[in-house]
């Protein structure tokens, strides 16, 4: 009454075969008549961040296991593959279909792992004789995912479409294909968005289109920050400022259904007219997306402006003495600002305020939190935007106009006005 | 005579098990090994891997010549039944083995081996278990140049047979738990399955053994694999008084009677003559829990066996979300939570350490990987706590939106006198320093929600120094003196401000180093 069954991939039996007929004759041996079920089903969860879980069911003839008979064996073997043997789970989803196997019901007793090998045997009881759909889980290595962005935006750069691609790579040693169904393949789902079935052959990559987003609103930013983005030329206080597309990852920007995977960002510009077909799109470049939760802003960099010159200087530093070795400190900074673009644009002045002490003589070196507070003769646009002004950043939007039709751009003068209390 | 019993004995030990007993005829009139003795093979055993018994050909082969008094006839009583009793702290297991041996009047010699395996010679001991009236042992030898092997001496008031146990530690069998817990895609309840897994590597073959699984942290003053890698007259050298009461403890423990057996409840078929699972018994004893796995099992030498030992289908549990840094890294988890009692159909016994993995029904036929960790042992009415890590639809962020200093104290050190030469006039400057300051951070803990459930937090988050927690969060409390922590819940797709204040005394204001809560009540700058 005893049978037994092997799953295996065919991939892999031929190797496990030949690894037998090698064996020296002392080891011990395993005589066998096996049955190969084929996989009816595959399914690929890459749903975890770091870890892919591969799912597959078969069809597993049983015969009936009386009180004194010795289960059935099913053996399961993976060789070359990654395949994390402690992560294999068994499990018996009930009788296969046909009116044959209605009512059987099945037990797995034990699991033995023989020794040297890479495979595993599952004593299963049956009350009939019949056949039933198993499922076998595990974690596959080198079978792993990736995530890629494709964003063109309009010619305006309001808005962009989105397209987003998962990479499949499969260096498990592993086919995912053909024996159970040739036309289709396994399932894969990333956890969100569109769920595919393809076959997945050895060392082969994929690509699929996961999502595709349109008219996602962006907004073009001018940045000047020196703790981050530094000088363009220090001798003439001119600061570097670098433009990013920022789009939001909420509802309102067609967006905002899951987070956004890390990936590269490949970015193009639409042209004129879209309908043209002598005209296609440019690249701008490309970047990496940071992940990013719903609500959160993508921001991906372009390069750095060369038509909007800001000069920054220390226009002032004070000390006033509260007490002993106590100060206060006010200091402006002074901006002269330029845009020779023929559109009006909107630049982000970002200072980090430990990073303006730091520009001080005797505050260099102090680690202590800042405690500022802005002074009355700040006259930056609009005062600084609450929400993305932290206890020691400080951000404002500074509108600028387009130079004139002479060329000719308008050299603005802003200052923030601080004082630093407390500092010794 | 001497080459054909020569021959025999060859055989005879290519095929003993190892361990082997062998009972040796001897002469009427010498209690020890005497030229004359014959020997007559009894029960040779069947099932040796035949690396085994090449090996032991091979070492029976290399023996130098020996003196012709040497030359023994042995026979080989077979097991009755084996006993294994695996200790998963320590690298150690009890068998417990009896044989049927048949005796005459005056003296017997038994020989008792163990070539290529892993059993401590310090630990082996015969006992009678029937007609123990009529036989004693007289004494044991350890021969120096067999390492692997001791000779017994039982004088005997009777021809006939007896029942004699063997008893003895060897290492290279283990045993370890693993957990498989599933929950269902709407995250209410897990079937768990819990297993041990029994592993071979002693180097014997065990046929039909009964196993038994002590649960439990046992002192061992040496390592078993060690003392069986030396011989006797080694194993004398060592500490070994000691040594054999912790041993004897241990046996004694392990081979007491059965306490408050439970067997544990598995789902019955009801299927007419089907071969049922094996339920594993647990039960209490001193500080330790025994699983005793129904009937015999067959372990070879190298391989291992896994059976199901803890089952439940639909253990309810609850999810929480926890920030704590010591433990899980500065990022907020999200945590299942499962409590080893009736309510959740486990409960029954304490669940020894081992690996968990967590799946999910992932609501489309099919299985989503969560995590996988290892677990301390978890005794009936404690937890299963297993981070699942950070979820990417719930935002953990703390934002400091304003810091500032006051109560500032200065130390005076004195003044200096200046004086103006073309007037004369006279300044007085007092030298101080700042000597204390209170450091103040606002911050708001803030969470957004992006599930589709409300979500329950825990923030437990240390801070060092003299330190005053201020906030209006409800159920605010100190997890320990520097640690304050609060629950809260955020229903799905909100996000949540959770203000505090932070002050910090510094220099000559620090007296304390703890945090005390209070009342304020805060608003955002």
């Amino acid at each position: 009454m005893n049978s037994r069954f092997a799953l295996q991939s065919t991939s892999c039996l031929a190797l496990i075969t030949a690894l037998g007929l090698l064996w020296p004759a002392a080891a011990p041996a395993r005589i066998k008549l096996i049955t190969l079920p084929l996989r009816e089903r595959v399914e690929i969860q890459l749903d975890h961040p770091s870890v892919t879980l591969v799912e597959e069911e078969r069809i597993v003839p049983l015969v009936k296991t009386a009180a004194d008979d010795e289960p059935n064996q099913v053996d399961f073997s993976w060789a070359n593959t990654a395949i994390d043997p402690e992560t294999i789970v068994f499990r018996v989803i009930g009788p296969a279909a046909g009116e044959a196997n209605a009512g059987m019901q099945i037990r797995v007793h034990s699991v033995s792992y023989p020794p040297n090998e890479q495979a595993l045997v599952w004593q299963v009881a049956a009350s009939k004789s019949g056949a039933a759909r198993v499922r076998i889980s595990y974690v596959l290595g080198n079978l792993s995912k990736s995530f890629n962005y494709r964003a063109v935006a309009a010619h305006d750069e309001k808005t962009l479409t989105l397209a987003q691609y998962m990479r499949l790579q499969n260096f498990a040693n592993e086919e995912f294909m053909g024996s159970f169904d040739a036309d289709k393949g396994a399932n894969l789902w990333a956890g969100w968005g569109r769920q595919f079935t393809r076959p997945v052959g050895l060392n082969e990559t994929k690509e699929m289109l996961v999502a595709k987003f349109t008219d996602v609103p962006v907004r073009k930013t001018y940045t000047c920050n020196p703790a981050t983005h530094d000088y363009l030329d220090r001798p003439q206080n001119k600061l570097r400022v670098p433009m990013h597309y920022v789009l939001k990852n909420d509802k309102a920007s067609n967006l905002g259904t899951s987070p956004l995977p890390y990936g590269k960002v490949r970015l193009f510009i639409a042209p004129r007219d879209p309908k043209d077909a002598t005209l296609s799109s440019t690249f701008l470049g490309e970047d990496w997306g940071a992940f990013t939760p719903i609500d959160d802003e993508m921001r991906l960099y372009l390069g750095v402006a060369q038509d909007i010159v800001v000069k920054r200087t220390i226009d002032k530093s004070e000390r006033k003495r509260v007490a002993g070795n106590l100060y206060h400190y006010e200091i402006t900074l002074k901006y002269e600002i330029e845009n020779f673009k023929d559109q009006p644009v909107v630049l982000d002045i970002q200072e980090n305020l430990r990073h303006v002490r730091g520009e001080i003589p005797n505050l260099a070196g102090s680690s202590r939190d800042v405690e500022w507070e802005l002074l009355p003769a700040t006259d930056l646009e609009g005062g600084p935007d609450k929400d993305k002004t932290t206890f020691d950043e400080v951000l404002f939007h500074v509108p600028l106009p387009a130079r004139d039709k002479s060329g000719k751009a308008e050299k603005l003068v802003r200052r923030l006005h601080l004082r630093f209390r407390n500092e010794w | 005579m001497k080459s054909s019993l020569s021959a025999s004995k060859s055989v005879a030990k290519s095929a003993t098990p190892s361990p082997a007993l062998t009972s040796v005829a001897k002469s009427a009139h010498s209690p020890t090994r005497h030229p004359t003795t014959e020997h007559t093979i009894m029960h040779p055993r069947h099932s040796l891997l035949a690396t085994t018994a090449a090996l032991l050909l091979g070492l029976a082969l290399a023996v130098p010549p020996a003196p012709a008094r040497n030359v023994d006839l042995s026979t080989v009583p077979r097991r009755d039944t084996v006993q294994l009793t695996i200790y998963n702290s320590e690298d150690l297991t009890l068998v417990r083995e009896t044989r049927t041996l048949t005796f005459k009047k005056g003296i017997n010699g038994l020989q008792f081996s163990w070539a290529n395996t892993l059993i401590d010679p310090s630990s082996v001991e015969l006992r009678f278990l029937t007609k123990a009236d009529k036989l004693d042992l007289l004494d044991t030898t350890f021969p120096h140049d067999k390492p692997q092997m001791l000779a017994w001496n039982v004088v005997s008031d009777l021809d006939g047979d007896a029942t004699v146990e063997i008893t003895y530690f060897t290492s290279g069998i283990t045993w370890s738990a693993d957990y498989v817990l599933t929950s269902d895609a709407a995250e209410r309840n897990l079937s768990v399955e819990g297993h041990i897994r029994v592993t071979n590597n002693s180097g014997e073959d065990y046929e039909n053994a009964q196993v038994r699984l002590v649960v439990g942290t046992i002192n061992l003053v040496e390592k078993i694999a060690r003392l069986a890698r030396v011989g006797m007259d080694k194993v004398r050298e060592m500490p070994s008084e000691e040594r054999q009461v912790l041993r004897r403890g241990v046996a004694k423990a392990a081979m007491a009677p059965m306490m408050n057996a439970v067997a544990m409840e598995v789902d019955e078929m009801d299927v007419g003559g089907m071969r049922e699972r094996k339920q594993i018994i647990k039960e209490g004893l001193s500080e330790y829990f025994i699983f005793s796995i129904p009937g015999t099992e067959t372990i070879p030498h190298g391989w291992s066996k896994r059976l199901r030992a803890i089952e439940a289908a639909e253990a309810p549990f609850k999810v929480q979300y926890r920030y704590r840094p010591a433990q899980y890294g500065d990022q907020l988890v999200r945590m299942y939570l499962l409590t080893n009692d009736e309510a959740s159909g486990l409960g029954g016994s304490p669940l020894p350490d081992g690996i968990v993995r967590v799946f999910r029904h992932n609501g489309r036929d099919g299985l989503s990987y969560l995590a996988q960790q290892t677990t301390k042992y978890i005794p009936i009415g404690d937890k299963f706590e297993i981070s699942l890590g950070p979820d990417p639809e719930v935002i953990f962020e703390l934002i400091k939106l304003k810091a500032f200093r006051d109560t500032i104290w200065m130390r005076l050190q004195g003044a200096d006198a200046y004086r103006k030469v073309d007037d004369g006039a006279i300044d007085i400057d007092v030298n101080s320093s700042v000597a204390g300051w209170a450091d103040h951070e606002l911050y708001t803990q803030r969470i957004r929600n992006y599930t589709a459930k409300p979500i329950e937090v825990e923030v437990r988050r240390a801070f060092r120094g003299h330190v005053a927690f201020r906030s209006a969060l409800p159920g605010i409390r100190l997890f320990d003196f520097q640690t304050p922590e609060f629950t809260t819940t955020v229903a799905p797709g909100q996000k949540a401000d959770h203000l505090f204040e932070i002050v910090r005394q510094q220099g000559r204001n620090a007296r304390q180093n703890n945090v005390t809560l209070e009342e304020a009540a805060l608003k955002m700058p």
